[in-house]
Formats: C-alpha cells, sequence, structure tokens
C-alpha cells in the first residue's frame, strides 16, 4: 500500500510543501514545481498595485495550472486580529480552509508569537479553519496547539529562510517521541537536502520548503534534489535503521576466514615444543 | 469625504457603498477585501456603507513560503 500523508483528510502521495516565492521568473517557479512535484504549496496575499493588477491573476492562472493543494498563510502578521482577518481574505480568494498560520513575534529571527499563535489558533478552528501552525520545537506550545484543535503541527528548524538546518536536533526529536500520532511538518530554516533528509530520517511526517529552493543556483535541479531526499529520508524511517553501536562489528562473516589454520598450526607447534621433555 | 485604499488617500464625491467603490477602482479579480482591518465578505459589498477616513485594503494573490 502507498505510504500516503494525510493532513485533514487531504490525502497526499508527496512529503514535501514548497513555498512559490523568490524565484527569477514564473517559468522558473513552474518547472521547480514539476520538478519537486510537491503535495501543496504555499501562497500569500497582498496590496494589489496601481499598474500591477494583472500580476495576482498571471500568479492565479499559474497555480491553477500545477493542480496542486494550495495552502494561504499568513505571512508577517504580528498580532491575532491581523492574522484572523488575513485568513478570512486568503479563504475567500483561494476558495480553502487550509491555512498556514505565521504570528510573528519577532523580527530578527521571524520567529512565531507562541502566546498569539495559540490565540488566533483557537478563534480560526472556531471559524472553520484548518490551521497548519508554524511554531517552535516547545512541547507545552506542541500541546497547546494540539487542545486547540490542530491535526497538524509545523515546528521549525531554524529562522526562516536561514538555511542553517535543525538548530536543535534533540527538541525536535523529543517532540517527534512526545507526540508520536499527529502529523510533523518541519517549517523554516532547512538550507541543503542532507537537512530534509535528516529530519525524515527521525520520524517526522513532511518538510515544508521555500528558499532553500528558490535560492539555489539552480533552484530546478535543488528542487529535485529535495524531492529524492525528502523521499529518501522517509523510506530510511520506514525501514527502521540499524541501533547505534559502541565498538567495531565486523559486517563479513568471520566463520571461513583464510590463513586462521596457519595461526592455529603454529600456535600448536608451539605449545607441542613447550611440552617436550 | 476621502477613505484610504491600499494606503491612498482617495477622494469621493458622495458617500458610497464599497461595491460602487469597486466599480470605479476595477481591481482585477481575484481579490478580497478589508475595511478597516475586518474582513468584508464578498457577498456583503453592497451593504457596506463606507464613511471618511475608512482604510481599504484590497488584496490578491502573491507568491509566499
Amino acid at each position: 500500500m502507498e505510504d500516503q500523508l494525510t493532513l485533514y483528510g487531504h490525502s497526499f502521495s508527496s512529503r514535501l510543501i514548497l513555498g512559490t516565492a523568490r524565484y527569477e521568473s514564473p517559468m522558473q517557479l513552474a518547472d521547480a514545481i514539476r520538478r519537486a512535484n510537491p503535495a501543496m504549496l504555499t501562497v500569500s496575499l497582498r496590496r494589489q498595485l496601481p499598474g500591477k493588477k494583472e500580476a495576482g491573476q498571471a500568479f492565479w492562472n499559474l497555480l491553477r495550472e500545477t493542480g496542486k493543494t494550495i495552502l494561504p498563510n499568513t505571512a508577517g502578521c504580528h498580532s491575532v486580529h491581523e492574522a484572523v482577518t488575513t485568513a478570512c481574505m486568503a479563504r475567500e480568494l483561494f476558495e480553502t480552509n487550509l491555512l498556514k498560520l505565521e504570528v510573528i513575534g519577532d523580527e530578527m529571527n521571524l520567529q512565531p508569537d507562541p502566546f498569539a499563535l495559540v490565540d488566533a489558533t483557537v478563534e480560526l478552528i472556531k471559524l472553520g479553519f484548518q490551521v497548519f501552525p508554524y511554531c517552535t520545537e516547545d512541547w507545552v506550545l506542541c500541546r497547546r496547539l494540539m487542545d486547540a484543535g490542530c491535526e497538524v503541527l509545523m515546528p521549525w528548524a531554524a529562522p526562516i529562510g536561514t538555511g542553517q538546518g535543525p538548530r536543535n536536533p534533540t527538541a525536535l526529536q523529543e517532540l517527534r517521541k512526545r507526540a508520536p500520532h499527529i502529523p510533523l511538518i518541519v517549517d523554516a530554516g532547512l538550507g541543503i537536502p542532507s537537512h530534509a533528509c535528516q529530519v525524515m530520517e527521525w520520524g517526522f511526517d513532511g518538510v515544508l520548503l521555500n528558499t532553500a529552493v528558490s535560492r539555489a543556483l539552480d533552484p530546478v535541479r535543488m528542487a529535485g534534489a529535495f524531492a529524492a531526499a525528502v523521499a529518501a529520508g522517509r523510506d530510511a524511517y520506514r525501514a527502521g535503521p540499524m541501533p547505534v553501536q559502541e565498538f567495531a562489528v565486523p559486517s563479513t562473516p568471520d566463520v571461513g576466514r583464510p590463513f586462521t589454520h596457519c595461526v592455529d598450526f603454529i600456535q600448536h607447534s608451539y605449545q607441542a615444543e613447550e611440552k617436550r621433555p | 469625504m476621502s477613505v484610504i485604499v491600499n494606503g491612498e488617500i482617495h477622494s469621493l464625491s458622495e458617500p458610497q457603498t464599497l461595491a460602487a467603490l469597486l466599480c470605479a477602482l476595477a481591481p482585477a479579480p481575484p481579490f478580497a477585501v478589508a475595511r478597516n482591518e475586518e474582513f468584508i465578505p464578498r457577498a456583503t459589498y453592497e451593504e457596506c456603507r463606507l464613511s471618511t477616513g475608512d482604510r481599504i485594503d484590497i488584496v490578491h494573490p502573491t507568491v509566499g513560503g
């Protein structure tokens, strides 16, 4: 049976969610989407500026042509009120209840505001949204989000756009152990495919990427590299990695190793010599 | 009277509804609207009467992470 990722009742064969920002051109974005074949695409909304009225329409058409599930975000929101209003506009615009909820608490590292995040989640779930909260790996925060009704959590690996990879591997792995049943998507801070592979090997259910793909020298090639890394990490997790050993264990069988008879023979001869009167 | 549309002052000759303002501005679809940072559902544009100083945000789809 195919290994499916199910989020709020939507099933996906891919475990990669791809952001659509910071590509050099719409064509490059479209090519990267084709190469990554992601489960979902994250999108946003911004003011329609005079002289650029048609830009939104062109992007909307590109999204529809991909046939991918759309995950709107509330990027840039700093309060519960801003996040809820943005979410409502996104729902009408993109015709979906799915929402990547971002409530930023710090401008320097774009860290989520955990208090506002929980409050906004409670309000949005009451309004019928299916919330994907961008959160930290803090266990109590994650528990509050689950209590609020989240069916998926999206802890960061590192601050958005940094490409640092998992900053706190121990806490991320601990979160995975303490929340074994809820889908966990690592969102933000991954830089290279081995980071994605690593968190998938730890048992995370998926990754959300943007800058790591779009700011690569060759974003289309990197999209493919990440897709392969996510699949490899997932396979490795399902295969069950070997337990780590403290000391060396030979992998080649010892039985039948050549030249051992020489040692036995020599030792036997010496022993026989010593016993001679 | 005047309202603020996407951060720019916009003069109106007479009080009007959000629907009339949007008819005049003709934003390219798809778009969504907030007034004074409150979401205004599309179905209620006709009944949404504007007051002077109202802040209108008209947003459209864009790239995001």
